[in-house]
């Protein structure tokens, strides 16, 4: 991705975050803002409520006041406290009494917890409802709420209890109005919310159960997973319920639990708050927000276009530059103004390829200095071998003018034979140094490198064991498995040839060759070490460069060879050495050659037999 | 002197005596003396009558209401009187064979219907024969009706002097004409008129009815002019008609009798004549030992004593005692400890545990529902489960559930005077089979097959509840029978004195058997 796209993005990035930051800090605080409102609502509902079910319990036990206040209540009070009274007379009177002061639910009990009359349970009558008789002072108690039996199931009620003392002997008046949707209906809901009462009077869920305030609620089996949290709960809980899928139709639910006597769930004040509003509002939020950032998009994207190329123009200048130079191009200078750090960077740039061309053409004049330099002392070092010997004898010729025709034709026999043998060998030295500068084009295809190691080892085989010299070990550690490499096979002979060779050389006194391959990262690993007398630092840095040795007898070209094939192979060659301890070259080859036409195994075996001979007479040229 | 003197304080004070005696026995003597006119506005509870007996269902309610007004406008061939006396009624003299098998019933000479053609045996014929048992045939002989039965029948007269058994002749316009003390006054009857349809007269129901004096009866006129009928007057409603004086007669409810009584109101009750039972539904046989715990578990003092305040009779038996004379040897156990040991007994999976076990009210009413509902408490004491019916379903017969109900609330009103027809129509009607060696005239056999029914838990008496009346002051010679019959024939009326403070309530006491 070029700099100037990566400034884009950036830029693009930026300005989309940016609005999508404002966008959601914009509806954050609005649903934050408008869940408060929620919550003061809602809180003031539940306040409602509850200042609702406080006036209800006061007008209970107002009318409960004035009856036991009353005249007939008292001479029933009276009679009940006889033990031989006849309680069946007083069988309808709750009824009356309920109708008489508008109760739902009146019942009347006796000091023993007998009831005497029910409005809401005739049939109940005889039966006993001890709970009445265990409080002391119901005054004190105050209004509660009560799973109220009824002969077709149960109702809640709101209920007081009062007690009537005659004779020590207590008659119980219990009252109680419905907890029903009259005291919703009571309460003043804002817009977008409602309140629902839940009576816990079943087991399980049950949708008459679930009132709303005008009896319009519809779906109420949906509402059977809240309800079924909401009566497993003591505390108040706040869900939201999703009844559609679209969020607007959501709405949270404030449960407000209504509890007993003795602390169980009776019911559940529900508030209802539809969360359409905050919904809408949000989704404005967004939309606006997208609006915004499509527009910023827009023009973010013409003016990040024209500032990205205005900043990235000089860059991308620089960096057509710096590929100039590294492609070899030193002299590559950059027209570029201004004083600001990419025109800073524009002037360094200019001066350092300046300063780059001049040392470079230095150092190749000087590298070529050398060059010639080492060229012409090795040249120098081998003709001087036989310029000598010719000098000798042409000497010797001369001098021999004045001997005897015997002695000067037995002088001039041996001088011109000496003269044929040095001449001979000047003409080799040629010869090899043609050779070097004639490096063969390699030939790809797969070869087995444990393989190409065992040939090459074979040819050597009489020479590690010759008779009068010291005796060579060999130790193979060749990695089985071992993948097939792209190589040509007569160069890579070649080389396994003179590495073996160098190393038979650098073990006169003998010791132990060890031939070891392994596959490293893709690459097939081949070392070569001997046990001889080692090489200097100085030695292994110059090692590869042509003509340098080491040997008495050595042209240098042997190691620069196999340097050669090694890359050509693109491939690399390193030496590790401890002087007196012995050397081991490293060859790492990749496995497969990019762009390189493969022969099969088979076409090159045939040649194999002359390329290996020439390459083994080429090797131990070296 | 002296002697003089107080012998004349004696005979003077023996004059005063007879003088206030002449006196009093004057104001007696004008104050008993029968009064011909006036109308007796009458308020009853029913909302439709039929006058037609071949359309009245045994055992209903309403049966009880339309033989009252029927017995304002047809006779039968007999009658039983208060104290136990058959009394001639169209027939004469009557006579039958050893056996019972045979009866000859003599008709009454110069008798005439309504509008003046007269009687025939015929007509008698042609009125009762629908009526009759299957085994029962009668016949013409003469100016005699023979009845023919093939098992010996001697409660015949029991038969023919209650019930529905009266004479009418069925005019070509489906129209009954009757021999009694009154006629249908169809001109003062709002909407249609009653007696001229032999059909029911639910639709629209009848709301007022008037029965005019029939001057031409055999029997005499009676001393009433008219009688204003109201139907389908509420029982709170009609209790305060009767005590403004907007009415002379209506029905109580039992509920009201109380409150009536408390008013100082004249009230009448009659005999038990009202069951009120359970029936286990017949196609969903029940276990034996579910049935044997939920009758241990009914109360039914309470439910006499306390629900219908004392105004009902807790009840063991089918008949009445009035009615049967065995009553007596049954008896109505609550033990609920051991309702509560069978019903541990009862595997898991039986009605009335895990589900409910339903009970269906087959009659409407407030009380049929405060029954209902005490069974069902009863029930839940012993560990049953039972689902009463709601408020609604029990008020109309309509709202009822459509689940099959295991339980049945019935109630039977006690129409004839003969027991073996009475239990044999109840047995019928609730679906309980009839032993095939059974002789409904046998006392013995009666009450074996009444102990078999009992014992068997197919039926459950509960309460048993007698009629009640309110009546004004001012209706006279009020002689009703103990088994619900008003003789309203009899009854005069005096005028009501302006302004007069009520009489303390006179409760006429409940009939013997006849």
């Amino acid at each position: 991705m070029s700099f100037r796209t990566k400034l884009f993005w950036v830029f693009l990035i930026t300005m989309l975050v940016s609005v999508s930051v404002v966008g959601y800090a914009v509806t954050y605080y609005s649903r934050s803002a408008f869940e408060e409102i929620d919550r003061e609502r809602t809180e003031a509902l539940v306040a409602q409520f509850q200042k609702e079910y406080v006036q209800r319990g006061e007008e209970i036990a107002r009318q409960l006041d004035n009856i036991i206040g009353s005249e007939i209540t008292l001479k029933t009070a009276l009679d009940l406290a006889n033990p031989n009274a006849d309680q069946s007379i007083y069988f309808r009177d709750a009824a009356g009494i309920a109708q008489d002061h508008g109760l739902d639910f009146v019942e009347l009990v006796n000091f023993q917890g007998t009831l005497i009359s029910s409005a809401q349970y005739p049939a109940r009558v005889g039966y006993k409802e001890e709970w009445v008789t265990q409080v002391n002072d119901w005054r004190e108690a105050g209004p509660f709420l009560r799973k109220e039996e009824l002969p077709d199931g149960y109702d809640l009620s709101l209920t007081v209890v009062r007690a009537l003392p005659v004779e020590k002997k207590n008659l119980y008046i219990v009252g109680g109005k419905k907890m029903d949707r009259r005291l919703l209906a009571s309460l003043v809901l804002p817009a977008g919310m409602r309140a629902l009462l839940y009576r816990n009077l079943d087991p399980s869920f049950s949708t008459a159960l679930l009132l709303d305030s005008n009896d319009t609620l519809q779906n109420a089996d949906r509402f059977e997973p809240l309800i079924n949290q909401i009566r497993q709960q003591t505390q108040p809980m706040v869900k939201t319920v999703d009844w559609t899928g679209d969020a607007a139709d959501a709405e949270t639910f404030h449960s407000i639990p209504l509890l007993g006597r003795n602390n169980e769930v009776l019911g559940a004040l529900l508030v209802g708050s539809s969360r359409r509003e905050l919904v809408l509002l949000t989704r404005k939020i967004v939309w606006i927000a997208a609006l915004v950032g499509v527009a910023a998009l827009l023009i973010g994207l013409i003016l990040t276009w024209w500032i990205s190329r205005r900043i990235t123009r000089p860059i991308e200048e620089l960096a057509e530059g710096a590929r100039d130079v590294a492609s070899g191009r030193w002299d590559r200078h950059i027209d570029l103004r201004g004083r600001d750090e990419v025109g800073q960077l524009a002037g360094a740039f200019n001066e350092m390829t300046h300063t780059l061309a001049s040392q470079k053409e230095r150092l190749v004049q000087a590298e070529r200095v050398a060059a010639w330099r080492e060229l012409a002392r090795r040249l120098a070092h081998e003709l001087r071998n036989p310029l000598f010997p010719l000098q000798i004898t042409v000497e010797n010729l001369q001098r021999a003018r004045q001997l005897s025709q015997d002695q000067f034709q037995e002088v001039f026999n041996e001088s011109t034979a000496t003269l044929k043998a040095e001449l001979s060998n000047l003409n080799a030295i040629v010869n090899r140094f043609s050779d070097f500068s004639k490096m063969p084009t390699p030939r790809f295809t797969r070869v087995r490198v444990n393989e190409a190691l065992r040939d090459a080892m074979r040819l050597f085989e009489p020479q590690f064991n010759a008779v009068g010299k010291p005796p060579i070990g060999t130790e193979l550690f060749l990695a089985e498995g071992l993948p097939e490499v792209d190589a040509d096979p007569d160069l890579l002979h070649k080389a396994f040839q003179n590495l073996i060779l160098n190393a038979l050389d650098a073990m006169p006194a003998g010791g132990s060759l060890k031939l070891r391959t392994s596959e490293h990262d893709g690459k097939v690993r081949i070392e070569v070490t001997d046990t001889g007398r080692g090489l200097t630092p100085e030695e292994c840095s110059r090692l590869f460069t042509p003509y340098y040795t080491t040997k008495q007898l050595g042209t240098g070209l042997g190691l620069a060879i196999v340097q050669s094939i090694v890359s050509d192979h693109h491939g690399t060659i390193s030496v590790s050495s401890e002087e007196g301890r012995g050397t081991t070259f490293r060859i790492d080859l990749p496995l497969r050659q990019s762009n390189a036409l493969v022969k099969p195994a088979a076409e090159e075996q045939k040649l194999e037999g002359t390329e290996s001979a020439k390459a083994a007479a080429v090797a131990n040229q070296g | 002197m002296r002697s003089i003197a107080l012998r004349w304080l004696a005979v003077s004070r023996r004059i005063a005596a007879l003088l206030a005696l002449f006196v009093f026995a004057c104001a007696s003597f004008s104050s008993t003396k029968p009064r011909y006119g006036g109308a007796l506005r009458v308020e009853l509870l029913a909302t439709s009558i039929t006058l037609d007996p071949r359309g009245w269902k045994p055992g209903s309610r309403d049966f009880a209401t339309n033989e009252r007004l029927a017995a304002l406008v047809f006779d039968r061939l007999i009658s039983l009187d208060n104290y136990g006396h058959f009394v001639p009624q169209l027939a004469t003299e009557w006579s039958h064979d050893s056996s019972f098998r045979r009866w000859q019933f003599v008709l009454r000479a110069g008798v005439k219907f309504s509008d003046g053609q007269p009687l025939t045996p015929a007509d008698a014929v042609a009125a009762i024969a629908p009526l009759l048992p299957q085994d029962l045939k009668v016949s013409t002989s003469g100016n005699s009706l023979v009845f023919q039965s093939s098992e010996p029948r001697p409660d015949l007269l029991e038969l023919l002097a209650s019930s529905r058994f009266f004479i009418y002749r069925v005019l070509p316009n489906g129209s009954l004409l009757g021999t009694g003390a009154f006629t249908v006054d169809e001109t003062a009857s709002s909407s249609r008129s009653a007696a001229a349809d032999s059909a029911s007269v639910t639709q629209p129901p009848v709301q007022h009815l008037r029965f005019t004096a029939n001057e031409s009866c055999w029997a005499g006129r009676p001393f009433l002019n008219a009688i204003d009928v109201t139907l389908g007057v509420p029982p709170l409603r009609a209790f305060f008609d009767l005590q403004v004086g907007k009415a002379e007669l209506v029905e109580l409810a039992p509920d009201i009798v109380r409150r009536a009584n408390q008013a100082n109101t004249r009230v009448w009750a009659s005999s038990p004549l009202t069951l009120y039972a359970l029936r286990f539904d017949e196609a969903r046989p029940q276990n034996e030992k579910l049935r044997e715990a939920l009758s241990l578990s009914l109360d039914r003092a309470t439910m006499a004593g306390v629900l219908l305040q004392k105004q009902a009779e807790p009840a063991a038996a089918l008949l009445p005692q009035w009615l049967s004379g065995y009553a007596f040897l049954f008896h109505a156990e609550t033990d609920f400890e051991r309702a509560k040991e069978l019903r541990a007994s009862l595997p898991a999976n039986v009605a009335g545990g895990a589900s409910p076990l339903h009970l269906q009210t087959d009659v409407s009413g407030d009380l049929a529902r405060l029954l209902a509902e005490r069974v069902a408490v009863n029930a839940r004491q012993t560990g049953f489960s039972v689902q009463a019916p709601g408020k609604t379903a029990a008020r109309d017969a309509n709202a009822r559930s459509t689940e099959p109900a295991e339980l049945h609330l019935f109630a039977w009103r006690i129409a004839s005077l003969s027991p073996s027809e009475e239990l044999h129509l109840l047995a019928k009607s609730q679906h309980v089979e009839e032993p095939k060696e059974n002789n409904p005239a046998d006392p013995d056999r009666r009450y074996a097959w009444e102990r078999k029914i009992l014992e068997e838990r197919k039926l459950m008496p509960l309460v048993a509840l007698p009629d009640y009346s309110g009546l004004a002051p001012t209706v006279r010679d009020w002689q009703p029978s103990p088994w619900g019959e008003w003789r309203l024939a009899d009854v005069w009326l005096e005028p009501a004195p302006a302004q007069k403070p009520s009489a303390p309530a006179v409760n006429t006491p409940t009939g013997a058997r006849p």
